[in-house]
């Protein structure tokens, strides 16, 4: 009964509204009382993980607190393993944070995807062995329930901590008291494990002012690590944060993020490619370069379909002039029409990174234009010249694969085919 | 509130019972001291020959006798004293005429007699002068009358003028500028706990000035006192036998044009009993909050549950303008003594205070700056700067009552205080976060803010003193209880985050954040017991006194932080930035809205803690002069200090392995305190002293901890000393103080004096509250112990009337006193490593710096006119404490200096009416209209703003008027 009532709260206000009704109208039983947990299948964790563990499939793990994998030890998450973190903010939210020289192997499978969210998802082992892998009961706009993913590595950083050795700092969110936080280091193929086909929803708890936890941050990650097919839905923060770091990553998609979608510090030195933004509350891409003196070759981001919540939106690209990324083969719709020139732009400064002597660049782009405004008013600074006018999402020719997203929530619900993808 | 009410009855029977003891002869009291010691002369003879009557002095050289209106005069005299006649007593029909201090110089020869007129017998400055000057050990202080010439109304604003002092923020007493940790708080002579949970010392403001008799700033430590000081201990007396009936009332108005009757004030509905400093239970944590498990939409709760939970929380979280009033304060005192049970006295004072005072900073800045990683680029950057308004709304209430008993050989106190205090604030700030500086998203936010904070102290205090032997022995006990404390309850922040494209505001959690509400408590019971015992005897055929004596104090603290944060099931309403538009009924969940409040406390609560402290010493000590000239008082103290801790970690909180203390002993420690005075006698007048002492400084409570307390009034996390973080292995211990103080001072006349002194204190292991280099995007602290440090330091006082120059202008007269200090301390590895990494060009960082919380200088200075005559006194004071590292910072973090604050104060004191009744006092203060400011400070480039605000100037008034 409280559903119908948000629903209808809710339409009035957003033009994405109109997207949850569609994507919701097969899903939800009431969100007032979860079930009881099996006790059979449900196991809850409330210490660190210090010797290799294997989450088997079948299983509910609750996340009873702030759980790290400590150095040394491995973490395997089998395929169709859910896992839930108990509700809290600050000290009290909950997450799973993967240690410098530990390694967690979650690999799940387009049919068996590892789905982590909140205690109040009632998804079962049985939902995701159906093919149900969206949640049953939780709106996909419900953030903050719980933490996050943490995964960090010894890959170099650009922090302005700088030692004589080696550069390490404490990743945003963890207290310094927990040793696990720290991230950075020399070795730019370390390897963290792998990670694929996982969906991360309804987290970002809160732990501070301007102190949250992302879907997934992915700090000092290298290259060793493999990360792909990864879905965030409603992250009360960013989606998928980088810093430093040199991993790649590909097939990611964002949807209803809190904060940014795609946010990068600290001179990440990889790629991201193949991916889908759908309606951030904060800006799509929110990136920046070094932090410290080191430098790095930059990070790449390509292939990205994005769609910008209407008037819900931040940036469609927040840069500045340290930023060293180069993007290319973007392809945005669902712009707003907000009055005046701050609509739905290029960060103010776009021309200062644009004027960069490195060579980074953003080039070619597509976009649907709502009737009445131009190009130059969205894509200010000179960036205008990369961009393509496209009628509508079917005739764009750059952009995100998105047949690889038919194991996320989004993509089951709906939600991708109502904006045409 | 209680207490008042159960105090009125007995104040009106007081009142009325003294009013029928008026007799009709008049009343002559005063105290026979020795005019080098300032001790007492006990069996001292006063004599009227006139009427041929006479009595003693008792063993606090206090005589008293009942005479027939007229005029008198006294002979005073003790065997090898010099006889003393004091001519013009005036004695009036049921008055009482206290002639104080009559001092007896010991005579060497039998001398004709002095005479004085009973207008020039005493003033008690001159005593604490006195007591100064033959005190075996260093110290400073100031008396209740120089309160009301200085023109101030709270302790902490009266200690300003003495010498070595500094007081931070208003509240902190800092001595020799060393840094809080060094400083110790005692009431009465015992010690009484801090009412922050940050600090060692108490807020010394919430003392009324009417309440106080003396204020004494012990500077080198003597066995009798408690080891763990450094700078100073201040021992507040509070008043207590009265001399006269005294049946005061004062009342006083201040007024800053720049602060008040302001209609931008910002406030808020607070409780009905504000007023009265204490919260009635408006902002109290709302029913079942502090469960495991609240009620939201994924507990399992119903909707009405969660909503009737969300509903229990006060929906204002913004303020509202109105127009404040000035501040103002009335005071009433009233205090008898009688003789009962023959020539036993009875003596009772009772005081009530009342303060409300109101404060508006139009501009007020909050800044947290960087430095970049560039060593050619100088200029410090801003992560987050806020400017806005401020509003704090104060009242004090203060109640004190005693009675005392004395007999032949005995004297027995017993006393009573509350202090009570609640102070509420209002702010509404800008918030402008830089996505350049390193490890910040870049954000604009406007926040509100909503804070109240309520402390209070209450005392009861048992005194007594035996004399044996014709008080060639003395026994002096005392035990207190003192129970104290300090709740914050709701602090509600607020904070829309502005929209980059002109859309409309929202709570972003990666931004300003979403709404959160803090409750905060801090209780404190202490019991202190004390036994003093002096013998005196002739030591070289030269008097001497044996003491020793024992304390025992045990003292617990519960501390606890709740905190819940505003959360969204589902997308955020659309706002308009307007922080009276979200806890509306639409909004709520369960009441049409998705708006619910999530616990940020885990149970059991890492956030909280429980410690005690049990502390035994004993000690023994002997003044004695080894000749003439010389007095030595060494003494050796020991105490066993043992403090259990039961608290957690984060991790053992959620039931994983972390660390869990229950009731462990952090602490446990049996140390001994050797120390020693010297004092050369030059001629009669001057002195030269040599002390030697060690000293301690313990971890606080909360140092001594795994605690992770998220500081909701700084934003600043603190970590207990015991996790090793990085290089710090968590073995946090005491620090070991070595003294050395040499002075030299020469007394002029009646409250004129000289001096000049020099002191050295090396530490070892010093605890700093040093930030964490690693974590960059918030600011974490724990206390370590760092490098080794040294002081060393001069002072220098002068106090003189102007009447060398010519007689003519007498009564004015010229006191100041100047401390000079310089304080190095040895970098710990990681500060050294952060700070040369973070090396500019140019610049050649060392491996040593000044000790955080150590000022190079204090200047305090007075220019005064008083004259009793006229009954008019007036001056000019000015302090100001030089530039002092607050926060140590390092790499990233630049260090943070608070800046010199000139404080130039003018008051002006005028006693008119049949006589004398009335005093109208002027005050102006902050004439030189300076702002108070904390400032980053880089290398070769301009400061930055870490905290600024004005107070202005304000004018105030006073009227008291004695019965």
């Amino acid at each position: 009964m409280n559903f119908k009532v948000t629903l209808t709260y809710l339409s009035g206000l957003f033009l994405a509204s109109m997207l949850l009704i569609s994507c919701s109208d097969d899903s939800t039983t009431g969100t007032d009382i979860p079930e009881e947990p099996d006790a059979e299948n449900t196991i809850v964790v409330s210490d660190n993980i210090t010797e290799d563990t294997v989450w088997e499939d079948g299983n509910i793990y609750i996340l009873g607190g702030r759980i790290s994998v400590e150095a040394g030890a491995t973490l395997e998450i089998e395929p169709g393993v859910i896992i839930k973190g108990e509700a809290g903010t600050g000290s009290n939210a909950t997450a799973l944070l993967v240690a410098r020289d530990a390694t967690i192997l979650a690999d799940g499978s387009p049919t068996q995807p590892i789905i982590f969210t909140s205690v109040a998802d009632e998804i079962t082992p049985e939902d995701v062995d159906a093919g149900n892998f969206g949640s049953p009961n939780l709106d996909p706009d419900i953030n903050g329930l719980w933490g996050g993913v943490i995964v960090l590595g010894n890959a170099p950083i650009s922090a302005s901590n700088e030692g004589t050795d080696i550069t390490e700092i404490q990743i945003e969110g963890i207290p310094s008291s927990d040793p696990s936080g720290l991230y950075g280091g020399n070795d730019a193929s370390d390897s963290s494990g792998s990670i694929s086909y996982i969906s991360i929803r309804h987290g970002g708890a809160n732990i501070g002012e301007g102190n949250e936890i992302n879907g997934l941050t992915l700090g000092g990650v290298g290259t060793g690590t493999s990360i792909s097919n990864i879905e965030i839905v409603a992250n009360q923060d960013d989606g998928v944060e980088f810093f430093g770091g040199t991993v790649n990553v590909s097939n990611v998609l964002v949807w209803n993020s809190g904060d940014d979608s795609i946010d990068s510090d600290q001179a990440w030195a990889g790629t991201l490619n193949n991916a889908v933004i759908v309606s951030p509350a904060g800006s799509a891409f929110e990136l920046d370069g070094p932090e410290g003196n080191y430098t790095s070759t930059g990070h790449t981001i390509q292939d990205v379909t994005i769609y910008m919540q209407g008037n819900g939106s931040e940036l469609m690209i927040d840069v500045d002039a340290n930023t060293d990324v180069n993007m290319s083969n973007l392809f945005f719709f669902g712009l707003g029409t907000n009055e005046g020139a701050a609509a739905h732009v290029i960060s103010s400064d776009y021309v200062d990174y644009a004027a960069n002597t490195n060579g980074y660049s953003i080039t070619n782009i597509e976009a649907v234009i709502p009737d009445g405004l131009s190009v130059e008013d969205y894509f200010t600074g000179g960036l205008d010249a990369e961009v393509t006018v496209v009628g509508d999402v079917a005739n764009a020719t750059v952009g995100a694969d998105v047949s690889v997203f038919g194991f996320t929530w989004a993509n089951l619900s709906g939600a991708l085919s109502d904006i045409g993808l | 509130m209680k207490m008042i009410k159960q105090l009125l009855p007995i104040m009106v029977l007081a009142l009325s019972f003294s009013v029928n003891a008026v007799a009709q002869k008049g009343t002559l009291r005063g105290t026979i001291i020795d005019d080098e010691t300032a001790e007492p002369i006990f069996g001292a003879t006063i004599y009227i020959q006139s009427e041929g009557t006479g009595t003693t002095s008792d063993f606090d050289g206090k005589f008293k006798l009942q005479l027939d209106p007229g005029e008198y005069t006294l002979r005073i005299s003790y065997i090898s004293y010099q006889t003393i006649e004091v001519e013009d007593v005036e004695i009036e029909e049921g008055e009482v005429t206290n002639l104080g201090n009559i001092r007896l110089n010991p005579a060497i020869t039998e001398l004709d007699g002095v005479v004085v007129t009973s207008s020039r017998v005493t003033i008690s400055e001159a005593a604490i002068m006195t007591a100064k000057m033959n005190s075996p050990n260093v110290i400073d202080g100031i008396s209740a009358e120089a309160f009301s010439k200085i023109g101030v109304s709270d302790a902490a604003e009266a200690l300003k003028n003495v010498t070595g002092v500094s007081v931070e923020g208003g509240k902190y007493v800092y001595v020799r500028g060393l840094g809080d940790r060094y400083t110790q708080t005692m009431l009465n002579s015992v010690e009484i706990p801090s009412l922050d949970p940050d600090r060692n010392s108490l807020q010394i403001d919430i003392f009324p000035t009417n309440l106080i008799n003396n204020m004494v700033i012990t500077k080198t430590a003597v066995a009798e006192m408690p080891a763990n000081f450094t700078g100073g201990i201040v021992d507040i007396e509070t008043i207590d036998f009265p001399e006269e009936p005294i049946y005061d009332f004062s009342i006083s108005f201040d007024y800053n044009p720049d602060m008040h009757f302001n209609s931008d004030f910002l406030t808020y509905d607070g409780s009905s009993t504000d007023f009265l400093g204490f919260d009635s239970g408006t902002r109290e944590l709302p029913a079942g909050a502090s469960d495991g498990n609240i009620p939201t939409p994924i507990s399992g709760n119903s909707s009405q549950e969660v909503y009737d939970f969300v509903n229990g929380f006060n929906p204002t979280l913004g303020p509202s303008a109105s127009t404040n009033f000035a501040n103002y304060s009335a005071s009433f005192t009233l205090g008898n003594q009688y003789n009962v049970f023959d020539d036993n006295k009875l003596g009772y004072i009772m005081s009530l205070t009342y303060k409300s005072s109101s404060n508006h900073y139009s501009n007020y800045q909050l800044g947290e700056y960087q430095n970049q990683p560039d060593p050619s680029a100088y200029d410090l950057i801003y992560a987050t700067r806020q400017n806005g308004t401020l509003s704090e709304q104060s009242v004090l209430l203060g109640g004190l009552t005693g009675i005392a008993f004395k007999t032949d050989n005995s004297k027995y106190k017993l006393t009573a205080m509350h202090l009570q205090n609640g102070e509420s604030t209002a702010g509404n700030f800008f918030i402008d976060n830089s996505q350049d500086a390193p490890g910040q998203s870049g954000y604009t936010a406007d926040s509100y803010n909503l804070e109240y904070g309520q402390r209070s102290i209450t005392n009861f205090m048992l005194n007594g003193v035996n004399y044996f032997d014709n008080t060639n022995w003395e026994v002096n006990w005392r035990s207190a209880v003192t129970l104290s404390s300090m709740t914050n309850p709701d602090i509600r922040k607020t904070a829309y985050t502005l929209s980059l494209t002109g859309a409309n505001p929202r709570f972003n959690a990666g931004a300003g954040g979403f709404p959160s509400r803090i409750w905060r408590y801090m209780d404190e019971v202490n019991y202190a017991n004390r036994l003093d015992i002096t013998r005196e005897y002739d030591l070289f055929d030269l008097p001497a006194s044996l003491k020793f004596g024992g304390s025992f104090v045990y003292k617990e603290r519960d501390y606890e932080v709740l905190s819940y944060n505003l959360q969204f099931f589902g997308s955020q309403p659309t706002f308009t930035g307007d922080p009276s538009e979200i806890l509306v009924e639409e909004n709520l969940y369960g009441g049409g809205g998705n708006i619910y409040y999530q616990s940020g406390n885990q149970i059991p609560n890492p956030n909280a803690y429980n410690s005690n402290v049990s502390s035994y010493a004993a000690y023994i000590s002997n003044e004695f002069n080894p000749f003439e000239k010389l007095k030595v008082y060494v003494g050796l103290r020991a105490e066993q200090f043992t403090q259990r801790h039961t608290g957690r970690d984060a991790l053992y909180a959620q039931g994983g392995s972390g660390n869990n203390l229950d009731n462990e002993k952090v602490l446990d420690a049996l140390d001994l305190f050797p120390s020693a005075n010297l004092s050369y006698e030059i001629g009669d007048d001057q002195n030269l002293r040599f002390a030697y002492s060690r000293t301690i400084a313990r971890p606080s409570f909360k140092e001594l901890s795994f605690a992770q307390i998220l500081d909701p009034v700084s934003d600043r996390i603190f970590n207990g000393g015991l996790f090793a973080i990085g290089d710090w292995d968590g073995n946090l211990t005491e620090t070991y103080v070595n003294n050395i103080d040499l002075r030299w001072e020469k007394y002029l006349g009646l409250n004129e004096m000289l001096s000049a002194s020099l002191f050295y204190k090396s530490f070892q292991d010093p605890i700093e509250l040093v930030r964490i280099q690693v974590q960059q995007t918030s600011s974490e602290f724990q206390p370590r112990n760092v490098g080794n440090g040294e002081v060393y330091g001069a002072e220098f006082e002068i106090r003189k009337s102007l009447n060398f120059i010519s007689e003519s202008i007498r009564h004015f007269g010229l006191s100041t006193n100047v401390t000079l200090v310089r304080s190095l301390i040895d970098m710990t590895e990681q500060e050294y490593v952060a700070r040369k990494n973070g090396e500019k060009d140019g610049q050649n960082v060392d491996d040593t710096r000044d000790m955080a919380g150590q000022a190079p200088y204090i200047i305090n200075a007075g220019f005064t006119y008083d004259n009793p005559d006229n009954g008019l006194d007036a001056g000019f004071y000015y302090n100001v404490k030089g530039e002092t590292l607050t926060a140590v910072g390092g790499g990233l973090f630049p260090d943070v200096y608070s800046q010199p604050y000139h404080s130039l104060n003018f008051s002006l004191n005028k006693t008119f009416g049949e006589d004398g009744n009335s005093t109208i006092s002027l005050n102006a203060t902050n004439i030189l209209d300076d702002a108070r400011e904390e400032l980053y400070k880089g290398f070769n480039t301009a400061d930055q703003i870490f905290s600024s605000y004005n107070e202005h100037r304000s004018f105030s008034i006073g009227y008291k008027y004695s019965f």
